[in-house]
C-alpha cells in the first residue's frame, strides 16, 4: 500500500502571545514522540465551532504541570488564513473585539458605561474570584460598544464582558 | 490513672470543607467516631460530603452565607446529635466567639479555650505574652500606632528610627500578609501606615497596626504544639515553611534543614514556654523567625491545626487529629505523644509537603478555577496525598484555591527530595492550571536542594516566563507529532479510528460523571 506524503502540521498554543510549532509529516516512532516524556500528557479536547470552521483539532497538553490548549491543523491552510486576515487589516477594516471572562467569578466593579471612550490599558471592570479582585483592562483604545454585564452578576469562563468598537 | 473529664466523643461535626474536612473525617473513622459533614450548595457532591457518616446542608455557596455562619453550624450539630465540633483551619477555627457559642450550646470545641483564642488573635497581646514568658521577639512596638495628630506621628517616626530600617508595618489582627507593608525609607512611613491600616480594617474589621524590624534573609520556622486539659504542653518538632510568596506558604518540611540538636531543643523550649503562658490546650503552632545569625524571634501562635501538620505526622508517626479528638474528650496526652516529644530534637525521618492550588504560576498565582478533567495521583513508597477534589470536580471561585497536599517521607532529606521529584512526575492534573509547575521548578533549584532556605527565595529567583515558553514549545511539538502520528495511522488502516477514540472518551466521561453526580444527589438531598 502506498501512502501519500502527510501534510506539514502547525500546532499553536492558545493565548494572547501564541507559541507556534510546525512539524513535517514525518511520523516519528512512539518512543521519539515528545509526549512520551513522563511528566507530560496529551488529551483530545472536543471541537469548537471555531476550530471546526478552520479545520483544526484541539488538544490539552500538560508539560511539567503547565496546562496548555493546543490547536493543530494543516500548516498551509494556517498560512493562507494569515494572509487573508493581514490583507483585511491592510484594507483598513475596523473590527470590534470582545473581551471575555478569563476566570469565572462575580462582577464587583464597573468603571465604564456604554459609549465611553477608553485608552489602551484603562480599567474596565473587576471580577471577584477566590477572594481576589481581578481587574479587566482595555487591550487597545476604543469605544465601549456593549456592556452585557452588571454589578453583582456571576460570570462563567468565556462569557462576554465588554464589546470594544 | 486519672479519669477522663468527659466520656469519649461519639459524633463529631466538621465545620469545614475540602481536603481538611476529608482529613478529619478519616481520623474520626480510624477512631470509630461518627462524622458529620456540612456543605454549601456548591459542595453538595464533594468528596468530604460522601466520606462522612452524616451530612447537613448549611446554605448557599458564598462562605459568608454558609461555612462562616457560626449559628447555623452549631444548629446543625445540635440537630444531628453531635457532641463536638472540629473547625479545621481557616473559616471559624480561630474565632473566640464561635468557640464560646459551641461551649454555650453544650458542644465540645476541638481547639483552645475561647479565652486563649481571644488572646492569641491579637498579635500585640501575643507579643506582650512572649515578653512576659521571656521569649525573644522581633524588635518593634507593643501598642496600636496612633497617627491622629502631628505629635503622635512624630512619636511613631521616632519609634521607627529606634527600631531601624527597613521595617514592617503589620496588622494586629493580621494574617496571610494582609495589612502588611515593608518600609525602606522614613519618607514612606506615613503612607505605608495609612495603607496597612486601610487594608487591615477591610480584611479584619480592625485597623490597628504596629511596627516590627524587617529581618533580611530570615527563615520561617514553626513548632507543632499539643496541650491537654491537665496543663501538659509538649513540642512535637519544628517545620521550615520558608518557601512562600507574599506570605503564603507553598512548601513545608520537617525537620527544618541544617539546625543543630541544640537549636532544635532551644526553639521547642521557647514554643512550649509561650504555650504555657497563654494556657494552651489542644493543637497549635508557634511561629518563629530564624535570622541568618541563628537567633529565633517569636512571631505568633496559630491556635489551630495547620495546613502543613502532615509533615510532622510523617516524621513522628502520630495522627495529630486523632490526638486532638482524644484531648478534646479530656484525655491526658497519650504515651506515643510523650515519646515523640521526648525525641523531637533528634528526628529520624524527613518529610516535605507541596501545596497544589488552583492558581496560575505564570500570572502571579492568579486564581484559576474550572473543571478538573484529569486527576491522577502519584503512589508508591513514602507518598501521601491529602486531596479534597477528584476527576470531575468543579473548582469554584468561592473558596480557598488549595486543592491538595502532596507529602513525601524518607529517612533523610536527600531521599525525600528524590521521592518528591518522582511523585511530581507521576502527578497528572488536567482541565485547570495548578501550582505544579512551580514545584517542578523548585525541586531542581540549588538553594532548595541544599537547604539554603529564606522567605524571599521565591521573590528573588522565581521567573516563570521562560519556563512557560519552553514548556509551551514542548506541548506544541507533542501535539503536532501526536496528530501527525494519528493521521498517518488513520490513513494506513483506512479507518476513522481517531474520530472514534475521541467520541468514546468524551462520551464515557460524561456518562460516568452524570451517574456519580446523580448518585450523590440521591443520597444527600
Amino acid at each position: 500500500m502506498v501512502l501519500s506524503k502527510p501534510a506539514r502540521l502547525r500546532a499553536t498554543v492558545e493565548g494572547p502571545d501564541p507559541v507556534v510549532v510546525e512539524v513535517d509529516g514525518i511520523v516519528p516512532s512512539a518512543s521519539d514522540r515528545a509526549d512520551s516524556h513522563p511528566s507530560s500528557h496529551v488529551r483530545p479536547l472536543p471541537d469548537t465551532v471555531a476550530s471546526r470552521a478552520v479545520g483544526q483539532r484541539r488538544y490539552e497538553a500538560v508539560v511539567d504541570g503547565w496546562v496548555f490548549q493546543v490547536s493543530v491543523g494543516s500548516a498551509d491552510r494556517a498560512r493562507l488564513q494569515e494572509r487573508v486576515s493581514r490583507s483585511a487589516k491592510e484594507a483598513g477594516l475596523q473590527v470590534h473585539i470582545t473581551i471575555r471572562a478569563q476566570i469565572p467569578g462575580r462582577v464587583v466593579r464597573l468603571w465604564v458605561k456604554t459609549g465611553d471612550t477608553v485608552e489602551a490599558g484603562q480599567r474596565l471592570l473587576a471580577v471577584d474570584a477566590m477572594k481576589m479582585e481581578n481587574e479587566v483592562r482595555a487591550p487597545r483604545a476604543g469605544v465601549v460598544g456593549a456592556l452585557p454585564v452588571g454589578i453583582g452578576q456571576t460570570v462563567e469562563l468565556g462569557d462576554d464582558l465588554v464589546i470594544l468598537e | 490513672m486519672r479519669r477522663s473529664a468527659r466520656p469519649s466523643l461519639k459524633r463529631v461535626l466538621i465545620a469545614n470543607r475540602g481536603e481538611i474536612a476529608l482529613r478529619i473525617i478519616r481520623a474520626c473513622r480510624d477512631a470509630e467516631i461518627e462524622s458529620v459533614a456540612v456543605y454549601s450548595d456548591a459542595d453538595r457532591t464533594a468528596r468530604h460530603v460522601r466520606a462522612a457518616d452524616h451530612a447537613r446542608h448549611i446554605g448557599p455557596a458564598p462562605a459568608t452565607e454558609s461555612y462562616l455562619v457560626g449559628d447555623r453550624i452549631v444548629e446543625a450539630a445540635l440537630s444531628c446529635g453531635a457532641d463536638a465540633i472540629h473547625p479545621g483551619y481557616g473559616f471559624l477555627s480561630e474565632r473566640a466567639d464561635f468557640a464560646a457559642s459551641c461551649e454555650a450550646a453544650g458542644l465540645v470545641f476541638i481547639g483552645p479555650s475561647p479565652e486563649t483564642l481571644a488572646r492569641l488573635g491579637d498579635k500585640l497581646a501575643a507579643r506582650r505574652a512572649a515578653v512576659s514568658a521571656e521569649v525573644p521577639i522581633v524588635p518593634g512596638t507593643f501598642e496600636p500606632l496612633r497617627t491622629d495628630s502631628p505629635k503622635a506621628m512624630a512619636e511613631v517616626a521616632a519609634e521607627a528610627e529606634r527600631i531601624g530600617w527597613p521595617l514592617l508595618v503589620k496588622a494586629a489582627a493580621g494574617g496571610g500578609g494582609r495589612g502588611m507593608r515593608r518600609v525602606d525609607h522614613p519618607a514612606e512611613l506615613a503612607a505605608a501606615i495609612a495603607a496597612a491600616t486601610r487594608e487591615a480594617a477591610a480584611a479584619f474589621g480592625d485597623g490597628a497596626v504596629y511596627l516590627e524590624r524587617f529581618v533580611e534573609g530570615g527563615r520561617h520556622v514553626e513548632v507543632q504544639l499539643l496541650g491537654d486539659d491537665h496543663g501538659t504542653v509538649v513540642a512535637l518538632g519544628e517545620r521550615d515553611c520558608s518557601v512562600q510568596r507574599r506570605h503564603q506558604k507553598l512548601v513545608e518540611e520537617a525537620p527544618a534543614p541544617g539546625l543543630s540538636t541544640e537549636q532544635r531543643r532551644m526553639v521547642h523550649t521557647l514554643a512550649v514556654r509561650i504555650a504555657a503562658t497563654v494556657g494552651l490546650r489542644n493543637a497549635a503552632t508557634a511561629e518563629f523567625l530564624l535570622t541568618p545569625n541563628g537567633d529565633f524571634y517569636f512571631l505568633e501562635v496559630n491556635a489551630r491545626l495547620q495546613v502543613e501538620h502532615g509533615v510532622t505526622e510523617l516524621v513522628t508517626g502520630l495522627d495529630l487529629v486523632r490526638e486532638q479528638l482524644a484531648i478534646a474528650a479530656g484525655s491526658p496526652l497519650s504515651p506515643p505523644v510523650l515519646a515523640a516529644a521526648a525525641s523531637a530534637a533528634e528526628p529520624t525521618h524527613h518529610a516535605i509537603e507541596v501545596r497544589i492550588s488552583a492558581e496560575h504560576p505564570l500570572t502571579d498565582f492568579a486564581p484559576a478555577p474550572g473543571k478538573i478533567t484529569r486527576w491522577r495521583e502519584p503512589g508508591g513508597p513514602g507518598i501521601r496525598i491529602d486531596a479534597g477534589v477528584e476527576e470531575g470536580t468543579v473548582v469554584t471561585p468561592e473558596y480557598d484555591p488549595l486543592l491538595a497536599k502532596l507529602l513525601v517521607v524518607a529517612p533523610d532529606r536527600e531521599a525525600a527530595l528524590a521521592r518528591l521529584r518522582r511523585a511530581l512526575r507521576e502527578f497528572e492534573v488536567g482541565g485547570i492550571q495548578t501550582t505544579l509547575p512551580f514545584h517542578h521548578w523548585l525541586v531542581d533549584q540549588t538553594d532548595f536542594v541544599v537547604g539554603r532556605l529564606r522567605t524571599d527565595l521565591v521573590a528573588l529567583t522565581w521567573d516563570p516566563e521562560p519556563l512557560w515558553r519552553a514548556a509551551a514549545g514542548r506541548a506544541a511539538e507533542a501535539v503536532a507529532q501526536l496528530a501527525a502520528h494519528e493521521a498517518h495511522e488513520a490513513q494506513a488502516s483506512g479507518s476513522t479510528r481517531m474520530e472514534l477514540t475521541r467520541g468514546q472518551e468524551t462520551g464515557s466521561t460524561r456518562a460516568w460523571q452524570e451517574a456519580a453526580r446523580q448518585e450523590a444527589v440521591d443520597r444527600w438531598s
